[in-house]
């Protein structure tokens, strides 16, 4: 049965990445890729949808397995090129329920339904003769098709396949699932909407879509880290005492309460991250989440991903400054600028001695008799700064990171990260929003909204360009 | 909108009771082109009955209302009591209106200026001038008092803004209740005894000045019902100095007239401790109402399900899941050199010029090369094998895996002759060597066949 929307069936021989490109052009983490050939033995079906509507579809289809005797088959017909599709079509009906062509009828039904061939080889190995009894069954299916060079490995034997493929397919392009980008993914679904003219409205739509698919994952993704910094900031964590005086070992256990709440604060966010990235079987490096050798709450983790002292000290003298200025415009100057002086140098020396505390610890409920101790919201200025570098870090990163990737993600720190986003003017602004949220005051929509445009804008930054 | 409508989707939020696609079809169906706070309030009305009784709505209120009607039975009987104490006259001594001009006037204001005040620092969530309210102290003790619901809520962690608006109007109702108490004391006190109000004060005020103070106080009611306005004359007369023996005698001469000062007393209960606590009342109602649609956009979750509702559901992945294949087996006899010479030795797509570069290089010697599979047709392939005999060294592309053809193709050689070992070579620029992820790849392909004649060089 012929359907409406563009299909696209991903074909070629086994294990030459037809599934790793599906795979990067579908954004999903779930395809089998697999050395071990005949991984894929039914197709798969891909479809852009937008509201339940489908828009394109791509189809993963097992590799060409015994092209040679399909060949045979087809050319034992001899008939006109009009006529070569239904020999192609009776072969699919005299074979059908035959499993010595499983997967031969597995990837020539969906193009025989009207798919876009997209034709799959491996330029990092050398062209061989083989590959010619599949392209030849391609082409007697008379669909459009286009070629598409994969690189699995560093050689480059491109040159040559293109003279091969250029033979066979009007259109050859050059596309690495591992390292693809929005670019070269809209610039290759492009080239998928030339097979056919009623494919290029469609398909155009779709690259709208799918640049509006990005943009609504970017615009999640700000909205979770900004609630991520928000609860992080404002968390207070509190432990009922039972004697009159309060033990270290209270204060310990209440702290590491905190520390632990902040932690899987953190864990849960770079789920819901992964989630909104289609990154839901990421195998990651444990250490990196568990915080083992680089605790969130270490002198490493201020340095890579927080504000220096004296970075720190800027940035609180600056916000001081603002609020000082604040008390010197309503008196219009007669304070002589003192309130700007002033709340520069509170600020300043608020947040350089404030440098390794988290936050007091303070007996709460005295007088009610119901006496606990408290920890939070954050005092620690620079902890701001620091979770939400790592959160920065860990989006990029896997908004980043190819579908088609199947081995471990090690998130490793980079020390020059921080600068890829965080300038003074930057710095500022954020502060201000950080000071309220540490502030336990009623944070309106309006507010976080703010914040989460803030966090958008860094984010397109890291992630488009 | 209510504070059930809040609480209602605070649990519903909570508790993820739909999914992206019902809310997307929500959105579609009856969010259009309707406000966010309405489609958000539409929602929950719709949603609501898919959570367990009992609603945290339900006991919530429930308890508010138990809260709120025990603190306005508290602040009405405070205030009737408050006005008997204030009204209690001896005989002896006239009753000092001074003190409950201050009661009813002084008070109420400066308790209203500091509600104004709180009700501008309400975003605060630790505002003192809320803290201060005895409405917010008066929960907190009851909230030590065991009670069942409050602990079914104590998890719950209500906005600061709307927690505050709810603690302002509350102290405002409770105002009212008091003044309430206050002004039926002073009517049963009026209708029950015959006192005689005068008044009193250390400050050098002249009844001029006060009578002045007064008619100002008194601005709002004066034009209609001037009785209600002590009259120069009446204050004059109830002028009352402590150190008097007794009541003077322009006193004891006009006691009939002392009476008179309840009317004014009335009204500036009814205009400043009552109407005005009204207006505050009302005003308070506005910010509360306010603050709950700021704080019902605030939850956590909102912002999720608004952009659910209106933002298109996009979807790129698979619509099923793929099985995952089989565990593979390395079980097949291999050998580690080649030995020098062979009966046949074929190449699997392998061109003839570069199957006898490979030889060369591998110091093989066979008096029989074929190239096999690749672009011969199966008849050619066919008639290979039968001129194939004894041992037959196979070369294979490692990089490329074993298909089904290469393994049709094996199984009929093998047929044939009396020992297969496949050689998985490399390129030419990897000197020929294969690399030992791709033999792996081909010894677990070819352990699949179980024949014995068959031999793989590792």
């Amino acid at each position: 049965m012929m359907k409406k929307h563009p299909r696209f069936a991903v074909v070629g021989h086994p294990n030459k990445g037809k599934s790793s490109i599906v795979s990067a052009l579908a954004l999903d983490d779930t395809v089998q890729i697999s050395d071990i050939p005949g991984t894929t033995n039914k197709q798969r079906s891909f479809p852009l949808k937008v509201d339940g509507k489908i828009l394109y579809e791509l189809i993963d289809t097992p590799g060409f397995q015994r092209a040679r005797r399909v060949l045979a088959w087809l050319e034992k017909h001899d008939v006109s090129a009009d006529k070569k599709h239904d020999v192609v079509q009776m072969f699919i009906t005299e074979h059908r329920g035959d499993s010595q062509f499983n997967d031969e009828l597995e990837l020539l039904e969906p193009i025989m339904q009207g798919a876009g061939i997209i034709y799959v080889v491996d330029a990092s190995k050398p062209y061989g003769k083989e590959y010619e009894a599949e392209m030849e069954v391609l082409r007697w299916t008379g669909q459009p098709s286009m070629a598409l060079i994969n690189h699995i490995e560093e050689t480059d034997y491109s040159s040559e396949w293109k003279r091969a493929l250029g033979q066979y397919f009007k259109m050859v392009r050059t596309f690495n699932p591992m390292t693809t980008n929005i670019e070269q993914h809209v610039s290759i679904l492009e080239s998928m909407a030339q097979l056919k003219e009623e494919w290029i409205a469609p398909v155009k739509e779709s690259i709208k879509l799918f640049e509006r698919y990005q943009e609504q994952r970017i615009e999640e993704s700000s909205q979770v880290i900004t609630q991520l910094i928000y609860d992080a900031l404002s968390h207070v964590e509190e432990l009922s005492l039972s004697e009159e005086e309060t033990t270290t070992d209270e204060k310990e256990r209440l702290e590491e309460q905190y520390k632990q709440y902040l932690r899987k604060l953190e864990i849960a966010t770079q789920k819901k991250i992964e989630k909104i990235w289609n990154h839901d079987n990421l195998q990651k490096k444990q250490t990196f989440l568990t915080f083992k050798n680089l605790d969130l709450f270490s002198e490493e983790s201020a340095s890579v991903f927080g504000l220096t002292r004296k970075e720190l000290l800027i940035t609180g003298a600056t916000s001081g400054a603002i609020t000082g200025a604040g008390i010197d415009l309503l008196f219009a100057g007669h304070t002589l600028l003192l309130g700007g002086t002033i709340g520069a140098l509170v600020g300043g020396a608020g947040a350089y001695f404030g440098f390794n505390e988290l936050s007091e610890i303070k007996v709460m409920g005295q007088l009610l008799g119901k006496r606990y101790l408290q920890m939070g919201p954050m005092k620690n200025r620079n902890f701001s700064y620091i979770i939400l570098g790592r959160a920065l870090f860990h989006t990029s990163s896997i908004a980043t990171r190819s579908h088609a990737i199947r081995s471990v993600a090690e998130l490793s720190m980079e020390n020059a990260f921080k600068e890829k986003w965080l300038d003074d003017s930057l710095r500022t602004s954020l502060e201000k929003y950080h000071k309220k949220f540490r502030s336990l005051d009623e944070i309106n929509n309006e507010t976080l909204k703010e914040y989460e445009t803030l966090i958008k804008n860094i984010l397109f930054k890291l992630i488009r360009h | 909108m209510n504070l059930k409508s809040y609480l209602d989707l605070y649990e519903l939020l909570k508790n993820d009771v739909s999914s992206r696609e019902e809310r997307r079809a929500f959105g579609l169906s009856y969010g259009l082109g309707k406000s966010p706070l309405d489609q958000v309030i539409t929602w929950t009305s719709r949603y609501y009955k898919k959570l367990k009784s009992p609603l945290l709505s339900e006991t919530f209120s429930s308890y508010m209302y138990g809260v709120t009607m025990t603190l306005v039975i508290i602040a009405f009987f405070l205030g009737v009591f408050s006005g008997i104490t204030l009204l209690s006259y001896n005989g002896h001594e006239p009753v000092n209106v001074v003190y409950f001009m201050a009661m009813v006037i002084v008070l109420p204001l400066f308790t209203m200026l500091l509600t104004v005040l709180s009700m501008i620092r309400s975003q605060s969530a630790q505002s003192i001038l809320v803290h201060i309210s005895p409405a917010y102290w008066l929960e907190k003790m009851l909230g030590l008092l065991p009670n069942a619901m409050q602990k079914s809520i104590e998890t719950f962690k209500i906005n600061p803004l709307l927690s505050n608006w709810i603690v302002i109007k509350r102290s405002q109702l409770l105002a009212i209740f008091f003044s309430l108490g206050l002004l039926l004391s002073l009517l049963a006190v009026v209708a029950t005894k015959d006192i005689a109000f005068a008044w009193s004060t250390t400050l050098q005020i002249t009844p001029e000045v006060l009578h002045r103070y007064l008619n100002l106080l008194a601005f709002p009611w004066r034009e209609f019902i001037p009785t209600a306005v002590p009259s120069l004359e009446l204050i004059e007369q109830s002028q009352y100095f402590r150190l008097g023996d007794s009541l003077s005698d322009e006193m004891i001469h006009n006691a009939s007239k002392l009476g008179e000062w309840w009317r004014f007393l009335v009204f500036a209960t009814l205009f400043y401790a009552l109407f005005l606590r009204f207006v505050l009342y009302l005003v308070s109602l506005l910010g509360y109402h306010l603050a709950l649609q700021k704080s019902l956009m605030g939850l956590e979750g909102v912002n999720t399900l608004l952009r659910d509702m209106n933002e298109p559901i996009i979807s790129t992945h698979a619509l099923h899941v793929e099985k995952i294949s089989s565990a593979v087996q390395k079980n097949i006899q291999h050998i580690q050199k080649l030995d020098t010479s062979y009966d046949v030795v074929q190449g699997w797509a392998i061109p003839l010029s570069k199957l006898t570069v490979v030889i060369d290089s591998m110091e093989v010697i066979t008096p029989n090369i074929f190239e096999v599979g690749g672009g011969n047709t199966l008849e050619e392939d066919s008639e290979i094998v039968h001129k194939s005999f004894g041992e037959v060294l196979l070369y294979v592309k490692a990089w490329e895996p074993p298909t089904m053809d290469f393994l049709d193709y094996l199984e009929i050689l093998l047929e044939s002759v009396d020992k297969v070992i496949v050689c998985p070579i490399g390129t030419e620029e990897e000197s020929y060597k294969a690399k030992a992820k791709w033999v792996d790849i081909w010894v677990q392909k070819l352990s699949l066949l179980h024949n014995k004649k068959l031999w793989v060089k590792i």
